[in-house]
């Protein structure tokens, strides 16, 4: 038998399993089973009536629902048409829905989607977005469509398989273009790493969004690759009650649960111990940690406090990768404990060389490169660096992106000669690979990304700010739980001083209205203090160094009540131990 | 405001008291975004447990900006 080189071979295989596929876990933890064969069927008859409603081979057709057997129907069910599907966020709950609807409404037009398939609910909510973007062929739900058999399309592993965004924005979306050979081939990269045996056949749990690359390629696509079992929670009964989590991987003896740093962190501050009554965390084998920088203290605390019930310390395994690239690039062994190592910082912050201080900063490894996978260290002048000097990473591999869809010049920046520049620097010691600082363009916040253009674009509007001069970046401070978000704006000419602190607390509040984003401090700067380009573009890597450094203006936070310790922990995990102090 | 829109008020009180720390008092003017400081995890926090202290699904309403509309959307649903 020859090996499935798309996703509608590898679903076809997993069909021939009956007696394994996915788990839907609601909030009051109950399961609904549907097998491999049935999910096959289901998107068949998508298919067919997408089919008739005009979608044909090439075409982009979005998909947008929160986590339930639906989005496999719609997502099997475009790949059947020879389609690539584009899986877009839900809108949120609560709050203002006109941010959502330019946001969605961009995306849909970066991506030219021919066709918006939603969830009923879903789908009232996103008249705004569809009256921007004037998909083709309209916004229709699974059951609207037409009924009709599906006419066979051939797919080749060259074809575009899935477009995700690295980070989801109104100014300048940028949409990762992924063929079938790249994700198959990430996807058997990922389970090489697990084989079943010694009596372990590998089963997943995640609670982690589909339209997030670790929880759609990092979680369905191993599954669907051997056919295995899969557990989904919706994420937003993981944030309300992380437990959930690990008690489903108890449940069913998962093996397999990824998750961002911030959420072996939630779990540690939030679950109660009576929550826990019952649970056996034995199975886990697998715990990967990556999608943002992982913080040393999580991974220890979150291994004392669950060891009681069971958790195998050397589960946790940090990892490293990008959309760009697919989902992963590097990986720590699975069956060692974690490793960081301590760095000089002056030699760190001064030279960019690593040198080990027993009394330096702490950084983990997240591993040596995926089979098949090359990474180089270079400098400015792209000349190779040797181990222990810091310098920006290339990777190539089997699963690099075809590019950014319709956007040639961002895809030559980021794509030279298969190599693909992560925008992020590192350095390499023992062979493994520790990262010094994310990308620059990236802001990563509790597991998702946000790009700081968008926080600039909306603080540009700011009474008191000085237009375009505004910087967002994040950077992940020693010893604390997570990354912070630090916004930087310059006050308009001749704004006094004494109006500062007000213009601070008004770009707070419209960071949060318009990314969602709880800004950690605000720094207003008078006119011209922010580092910039030979051309004028703000430089905001070196904006947030020198303010590390103290050169830009004295780090202060925002309120005192984020000087009480909001730097180092989530606010929401500050707001639980606020409360369990008060009993 | 209505006895029962006064007991949903409270009901969310609550619920911000205990699962987003929230200790002021809360007014139905308040904006969740602006003035309750909510972001993304948060307002999906209070969704779900507002959602639980009620046994009500809010999935199919938009444009829930402030407490007061919040405290709507829930009389409109427990009156169902």
């Amino acid at each position: 038998m020859t090996e499935s080189s798309t996703l509608v071979g590898l679903l076809e295989t997993a069909a021939e399993s009956p007696e394994c596929g996915l788990r839907f876990v609601d909030r009051h933890e109950e399961v609904r089973k549907f097998a491999w064969p049935e999910i096959l069927l289901r998107a068949r008859r998508v298919a067919g009536g997408l089919q008739e409603a005009g979608v044909v081979r090439g075409d982009r057709v979005a998909l947008i629902y929160p986590t339930c057997p639906e989005f496999f129907d719609a997502f099997f069910g475009i790949l059947l048409t020879g389609a690539a599907p584009v899986p877009l966020y839900p809108p949120v709950r609560l709050g203002r829905l006109d941010e959502y609807a330019g946001r969605t409404a961009a995306m849909l037009m970066a991506v030219n989607a021919r066709m918006v398939l939603a969830d009923a609910r879903v789908r009232r909510l996103l008249g705004p977005a569809l009256e921007r973007a004037r998909p083709e062929l309209g916004c229709r739900t699974t059951a609207t469509l037409p009924t009709a058999m599906p006419t066979p399309v051939r797919v080749e592993a060259d074809d575009l398989a899935l477009v995700q965004f690295s980070s989801g924005t109104i100014v300048d979306p940028k949409p990762v273009a992924l063929s079938h050979r790249a994700v198959v081939a990430q996807t058997r990269c990922l389970n090489s790493f697990w084989p079943d045996g010694d009596g372990v056949v590998h089963s997943g749990a995640s609670w982690l969004p589909l339209y997030h690359d670790m929880g759609l390629i990092g979680c369905v696509f191993p599954a669907l690759e051997r056919g295995a079992a899969l557990t989904l929670i919706p994420p937003e009964v993981f944030v309300a009650r992380p437990a959930v989590w690990l008690r489903t991987i108890s449940r069913f003896g998962s093996t397999v649960s990824p998750a961002p740093n911030f959420a072996y962190g939630l779990c540690v501050d939030k679950i109660r111990d009576e929550e826990m009554e019952g649970v056996d965390l034995g199975s886990w084998r697998v715990a990967l940690n990556g999608a943002e920088p992982v913080a040393p203290q999580v991974l220890r605390g979150f291994q004392k406090r669950f060891g009681r019930w069971g958790f195998r310390p050397e589960a946790l395994t940090p990892v490293y990768g990008l959309s760009e690239a697919t989902l992963a690039v590097t990986f720590s062994d699975i069956n060692r404990l974690f490793t960081s190592r301590r760095f000089d910082r002056d030699a760190l912050a001064d030279s960019g060389r690593a040198v080990e201080d027993p009394s330096g900063i702490e950084i983990v490894s997240v591993g040596r490169p995926l089979p098949g996978f090359v990474l180089r260290i270079v400098d400015d002048e792209d000349h190779d660096l040797e181990q222990g000097r810091v310098g920006r990473v290339l990777v190539r591999g089997p699963s690099m992106m075809e590019g950014y869809l319709g956007r040639p010049l961002a895809t030559a920046e980021a794509l030279h000669d298969g190599w693909l520049n992560t925008g992020d620097l590192g350095f390499v010691a023992g062979g493994e690979l520790y990262i010094t600082s994310r990308c620059k363009d990236v802001l990563i916040l509790r597991g998702r990304n946000h790009s700081p253009v968008e926080v600039e674009y909306a603080v540009n509007e700011v009474e008191g700010v000085r237009t375009g001069c505004a910087a967002a970046a994040s950077y992940l401070p020693e010893g604390a739980d997570g990354e912070v978000l630090i916004v930087f704006v310059e006050a308009a000419a001749e704004t006094s001083e004494v109006r500062y602190p007000g213009i601070a607390d008004v770009v707070a509040r419209v960071v949060r209205a318009a990314a969602g984003l709880d800004p950690d401090y605000v720094e207003v700067l008078p006119p011209g203090t922010l580092p910039r380009t030979s051309s004028g573009k703000i430089r905001r890597l070196e904006a947030l160094r020198q303010w590390l450094g103290g050169e830009l203006a004295p780090p202060a936070p925002m309120t005192p009540l984020r000087l009480a310790g909001a730097v180092l922990r989530s606010s929401l995990a500050m707001a639980r131990s606020r409360r369990s102090r008060g009993g | 405001m209505s006895s029962t829109e006064g007991e949903i008020l409270d009901g969310i009180a609550e619920v911000a008291r205990a699962h987003l720390g929230w200790e002021g008092e809360l007014r139905p003017g308040l904006r969740l975004v602006e003035d309750l400081e909510l972001d993304s995890l948060k307002s999906l926090t209070l969704a779900l447990e507002v959602e639980n202290h009620f046994r009500v699904y809010l999935d199919q309403e938009a444009g829930i900006v402030t407490v007061g509309d919040l405290v709507q959307a829930i009389a409109r649903h427990l009156d169902d």
